[in-house]
């Protein structure tokens, strides 16, 4: 039943926005004082400009007509000013660091699940010999490194000691670049060391999860005919691949829907400009505005890869177009 | 089960596998490192006892920070945010999981279609972000660490056990105990619970990892609880203090080594369980 797969993720994904974004919503306002008078406190300022605020933002209206009043400027991109780039509007921050964040994030999706997913696959294909032994368990001792971890022991290797990469930015601070071929290669280079931080420990669980899913489907009755007919084993293995992959690509799919929340901690370490760099720099600040705008993207990304993955999935796999979820 | 067999089962996935074994080894000397930390500690590593940036001597293993408190110390009280949260967390996760995915499977109906419904929700949302504004907002104490990471986690938990209620709940035993009059809180908890317990501590076991994981980011980002010594906020103390330009090396690698340690000690007794409970994942066929 297509259409009802397809109105079950429909009303999923409502509910997904739904909560990032009443989370949203509601955080400030359960805090004790409203976000109006927190900014009293955090920036001194003048109870004119306070009382302008509660009106703005309908804080003496009844609660349903302040969430109302919300979503509208949510919708229509009236993201307001940000408190620590002021007089800079939210959306031109937003849109500024969104490209750099969709590079960085993007890329290293393709790396680490191609990475893990490649050698899961040889791990699964060669089970129980010295290659699925040796991949399985660095697979795990490498699952437990936290990324930021090794981003800094790199940093130190390639940056101070080898002076071979740079640590932080996404393009040389107050360089003018001479062509834009040139620009493309500076921004590579500054890509370098967070994508192979993030590779280097994030394939890890796509490695564990194809592993696992190769082995299952290799035991199927279908992989056993083969073999029995004689086929060569580069079909077998094509066989168990187009099935052992499914579950990394769910993971894939759940990946490319945190692309802009997951890059939190690894844009931290590196400073690079991108939205989880933001999102950490309006915590701090109490930037609650760019706070905001930065998780209306945030939700709008995770649906919107949730309904690519499912297109794909319904394309891909054909049972789910015809078995109900019991 | 009864208790010895029980014990028996346990001894056969410690001793009956050397990755399982290995990892138990792990968590036995953090455990212990943690729970002695008052005599193991050379010094009180809230108390400033050296000047700032001493480089690693006798005195100072491990060198101190940036405001002259013994890193070593840190790193030993260190392990014990780590343990709390990698025990604590995933344990209040399952028990709410175990408890939905129960209700979920058995009763199925409207009751199922709510929780696979909360299930889907969760699994779709960008955890990190917002247990990262979660923390910002309530305050960083670690017992709300906790329970915002136990919040993000049961899903997993009732996922997993529901499944496995499905199929069991179709069995012919099950089926006679409710012919016998068995009241479904009776079947639910006294005959099919049991059988999922193994499953459940093997996701148990495995999800500490993340749990330390996600913990130790928190604390380095600096939304972790500011009044006690963790390894993620040494991490983050470090990185500010620009402890890799002072040549400190040690005081960067040492706090993100426990972590993967302790994350790699979970992570093998986990999977050392789950090839217990599900042979088909073992390395060799047998």
């Amino acid at each position: 039943m297509l259409r009802y797969f397809l109105l079950s993720r429909l009303v999923r994904m409502l509910a997904v926005f739904f909560v990032i974004v009443l989370l949203n919503f509601a955080l400030p306002r359960a805090m004790p004082g409203d976000p109006a008078s927190i900014l009293v406190n955090e920036y001194n300022l003048p109870a004119e400009t306070v009382r302008v605020l509660r009106t703005l933002w309908k804080l003496d209206r009844p609660i349903h007509e302040q969430f109302v009043a919300y979503i509208e400027s949510l919708f229509t991109g009236q993201w307001g000013y940000s408190y620590k780039y002021f007089p800079r509007t939210v959306y031109e921050l937003v849109m500024e660091r969104l490209p750099w964040t969709l590079l960085l994030q993007g890329t290293t999706s393709l790396t680490v699940s191609g990475f893990g997913m490649l050698l899961g696959v040889l791990a699964g294909w060669r089970r129980g010999t010295r290659t699925d032994v040796s991949i399985t368990i660095s697979a795990i001792l490498v699952y437990a490194i936290p990324y930021y971890w090794l981003a800094l022991m790199m940093q130190y290797l390639f940056g101070y000691v080898l002076r071979v990469l740079p640590v932080a930015h996404a393009v040389t601070p107050g360089l003018a670049h001479a062509s834009f071929l040139e620009y493309v290669a500076d921004v590579l280079w500054h890509l370098t060391l967070p994508v192979l931080a993030v590779t280097l420990t994030a394939y890890a669980s796509y490695t564990l999860v194809t592993r696992n899913s190769m082995v299952d489907v290799l035991e199927e009755d279908f992989i056993f005919v083969a073999r029995a007919k004689g086929l060569p084993e580069r079909v077998i293995m094509k066989h168990a691949v187009r099935n052992a992959l499914l579950p990394p690509l769910t993971m894939l799919a759940i990946r490319l829907g945190q692309i802009v929340g997951g890059a939190v901690i690894t844009e931290t370490v590196f400073s690079y400009p991108g939205i989880g760099y933001l999102i950490y720099e309006s915590i701090m600040y109490k930037d609650y505005p760019v706070l905001n705008a930065a998780f209306f993207i945030l939700a709008i990304t995770v649906i919107a890869a949730n309904f690519l993955a499912d297109m794909l999935y319904a394309a891909v796999d054909p049972r789910i177009r015809y078995v109900r979820r019991r | 089960m009864t208790m010895g067999s029980a014990l028996r089962e346990v001894l056969r996935v410690l001793f009956g596998s050397r990755l399982g074994l290995a990892g138990f080894s792990i968590l036995l000397a953090f455990s212990l490192v943690a729970v002695f930390a008052d005599l193991l500690a050379p010094y009180d590593p809230y108390e400033i006892v050296g000047l700032p940036y001493t480089p690693p001597s006798d005195r100072f293993p491990l060198g101190t920070n940036d405001i002259g408190q013994d890193i070593l110390s840190e790193f030993i009280y260190g392990s014990r945010v780590s343990l709390y949260v990698g025990l604590t967390a995933p344990l209040i996760a399952s028990v709410l999981g175990t408890l939905l995915g129960l209700l979920s499977g058995y009763l199925g109906g409207l009751v199922d279609e709510v929780v696979v419904g909360a299930v889907d929700v969760m699994l779709a949302l960008p955890s990190l972000p917002l247990i990262i504004i979660l923390a910002a907002y309530l305050g960083p104490s670690l017992n709300n660490i906790v329970l915002i990471l136990a919040f993000f986690g049961w899903s997993g938990f009732a996922r997993v056990v529901r499944a496995q209620v499905l199929s069991l709940r179709e069995r012919p035993y099950v089926e006679a105990a409710r012919a016998a009059g068995a009241s479904g809180l009776r079947i639910m908890f006294r005959h099919i619970l049991p059988h999922v317990v193994p499953l459940i501590i093997a996701n148990l076991v495995l999800s500490a990892t993340s749990a330390i994981l996600a913990e130790a980011g928190l604390s380095f980002l600096g939304l972790g609880d500011p009044t006690v010594k963790s390894w993620g906020q040494m991490l983050r103390r470090a990185q500010a203090g620009h402890a890799l330009d002072q040549g400190l090396l040690l005081w960067v690698f040492v706090p993100g080594l426990g972590i993967a340690l302790l994350g790699t000690g979970f992570t093998l007794l986990g999977i050392a369980i789950e090839e217990r409970v599900n042979p088909r994942l073992r390395f060799s066929r047998r």
